[in-house]
C-alpha cells in the first residue's frame, strides 16, 4: 500500500471513529504529536485516546481531505477540514452542540513496511475554541452561547 | 529529489536541494527582516494562506488569505514591526519531484508593540509552525501556506482572549 494510500485510509478510519482500524495502520510503537495540545507520545496511548474522544464528541465528524502530498522520506502530508457538531465534552469545553470547521495539517510518516510511524498534526486551537463559543483561555469550561 | 527530510536545526547545515533551496533562501531573508527579498524569491502572483490568521472586526473578518505581494508583505512586515527580534529555526524540511516544500519552523520573538488583539507586554514567545511552499520549475515560490496555533502564542505573551 502506497503512504498515499495508507493516509486515505488513515483520515477514512478518523472520520468513521474506528480508531483500532486506526491503531492496525501504525508500527507498535508509533508516535502522536499534536502540536495546539502540547501532547506528544505513544500513538496506543495518547494517540487513541484523542481520537476516542473526538469520536464521542463529534459523531458526526467528516473528514476532507484538501491537499495531499507525499515527500521523498514517504511522509504523507494533508491539508483536511474537520467538521461535525458537539454531541459532548470536548478536551475540557462543556457541550453546547456547536458546529465546527477546521483547518488543519497531518504529517504521517510511513516505513518501508507500510505502516505509521509517527504522526504529527499542526491546526489552530484559538478558531476551535472560538467555534465551540470559549470567550477566555483561562476559563475553558466557561462558554457563552 | 531523492534525499530524505532535511534536519535543519540549529548548528546543523542543510543539504540543500533545487527544490528547497529557495525555501530555505527565504526562510533566510526573513530571519534577516529582509521582507523585499522574501517577495523577490516568489512569483509575482503567488499565493499566500496563513490558516490562523484572522482579524475580526465588527462587520468582518480579515483572512489572512491572498496574494504574497499584498497581504503577505504586509504581514510579514507587521510581524517584523511588532517583534523586532523576530527569528526563525527550520527543525525540518521534507520535499517531492513536484515542487512542494514542507518545512517545520519555529519562530521566535520579543514584542515591542501590540500585535492584533494581543497588547504589549515585552513578553517573548517561540511557536513551532508548519509551512507548506510551492517551488515552480524556475526556483519560484508560487505558493505559501502556514499552521501554527494561536492559542500557544496568545498564553506566552499574556493574553487571555479568544478574540
Amino acid at each position: 500500500m502506497s503512504a498515499r494510500s495508507l493516509a486515505e485510509n488513515f483520515f477514512g478510519c478518523l472520520q468513521a471513529g474506528e480508531v483500532d482500524d486506526v491503531m492496525g495502520l501504525m508500527t507498535p510503537d508509533a508516535t502522536m504529536s499534536l502540536v495546539p495540545l502540547n501532547r506528544h507520545g505513544p500513538m496506543a496511548t495518547d494517540g487513541a485516546a484523542y481520537m476516542r474522544e473526538l469520536a464521542r464528541s463529534f459523531p458526526d465528524l467528516v473528514v476532507h481531505v484538501r491537499r495531499l502530498l507525499v515527500t521523498a522520506d514517504n511522509t504523507a502530508v494533508a491539508e483536511i477540514t474537520i467538521e461535525g457538531t458537539q454531541a459532548d465534552d470536548f478536551l475540557a469545553v462543556v457541550n453546547q452542540e456547536k458546529h465546527i470547521e477546521l483547518d488543519q495539517a497531518w504529517m504521517l510518516k510511513v516505513t518501508p513496511a507500510d505502516q505509521i510511524s509517527a504522526v504529527t498534526a499542526y491546526w489552530d486551537q484559538n478558531q476551535l475554541y472560538r467555534q465551540l463559543g470559549v470567550k477566555r483561555l483561562d476559563k475553558i469550561t466557561i462558554t457563552i452561547g | 529529489m531523492t534525499t530524505t527530510a532535511i534536519r535543519a536545526g540549529t548548528g546543523v547545515t542543510p543539504r540543500e536541494s533545487g527544490t528547497a533551496a529557495p525555501v530555505l533562501a527565504f526562510l533566510h531573508a526573513y530571519r534577516v527582516h529582509d521582507v523585499e527579498r522574501m517577495v523577490d524569491l516568489c512569483t509575482d502572483g503567488a499565493d499566500f494562506r496563513y490558516v490562523p490568521f484572522e482579524v475580526r472586526g465588527r462587520q468582518r473578518v480579515l483572512h489572512g488569505e491572498g496574494k504574497v505581494r499584498t497581504i503577505g508583505k504586509v504581514i510579514w512586515t507587521a510581524l517584523i514591526d511588532a517583534f523586532p527580534d523576530l527569528n526563525n529555526d527550520v527543525t525540518s524540511l521534507r520535499a517531492d519531484e513536484h515542487g512542494n516544500v514542507v518545512a517545520e519552523v519555529s519562530v521566535g520573538g520579543t514584542q515591542a508593540r501590540p500585535f492584533g488583539v494581543m497588547a504589549c507586554t515585552g513578553g517573548h514567545f517561540e511557536l513551532p509552525h508548519l509551512f507548506l511552499f510551492h517551488v515552480t520549475g524556475d526556483g519560484l515560490i508560487d505558493d505559501i501556506v502556514a499552521y501554527w496555533d494561536n492559542v500557544d502564542w496568545k498564553r506566552q505573551l499574556g493574553c487571555v482572549e479568544v478574540d
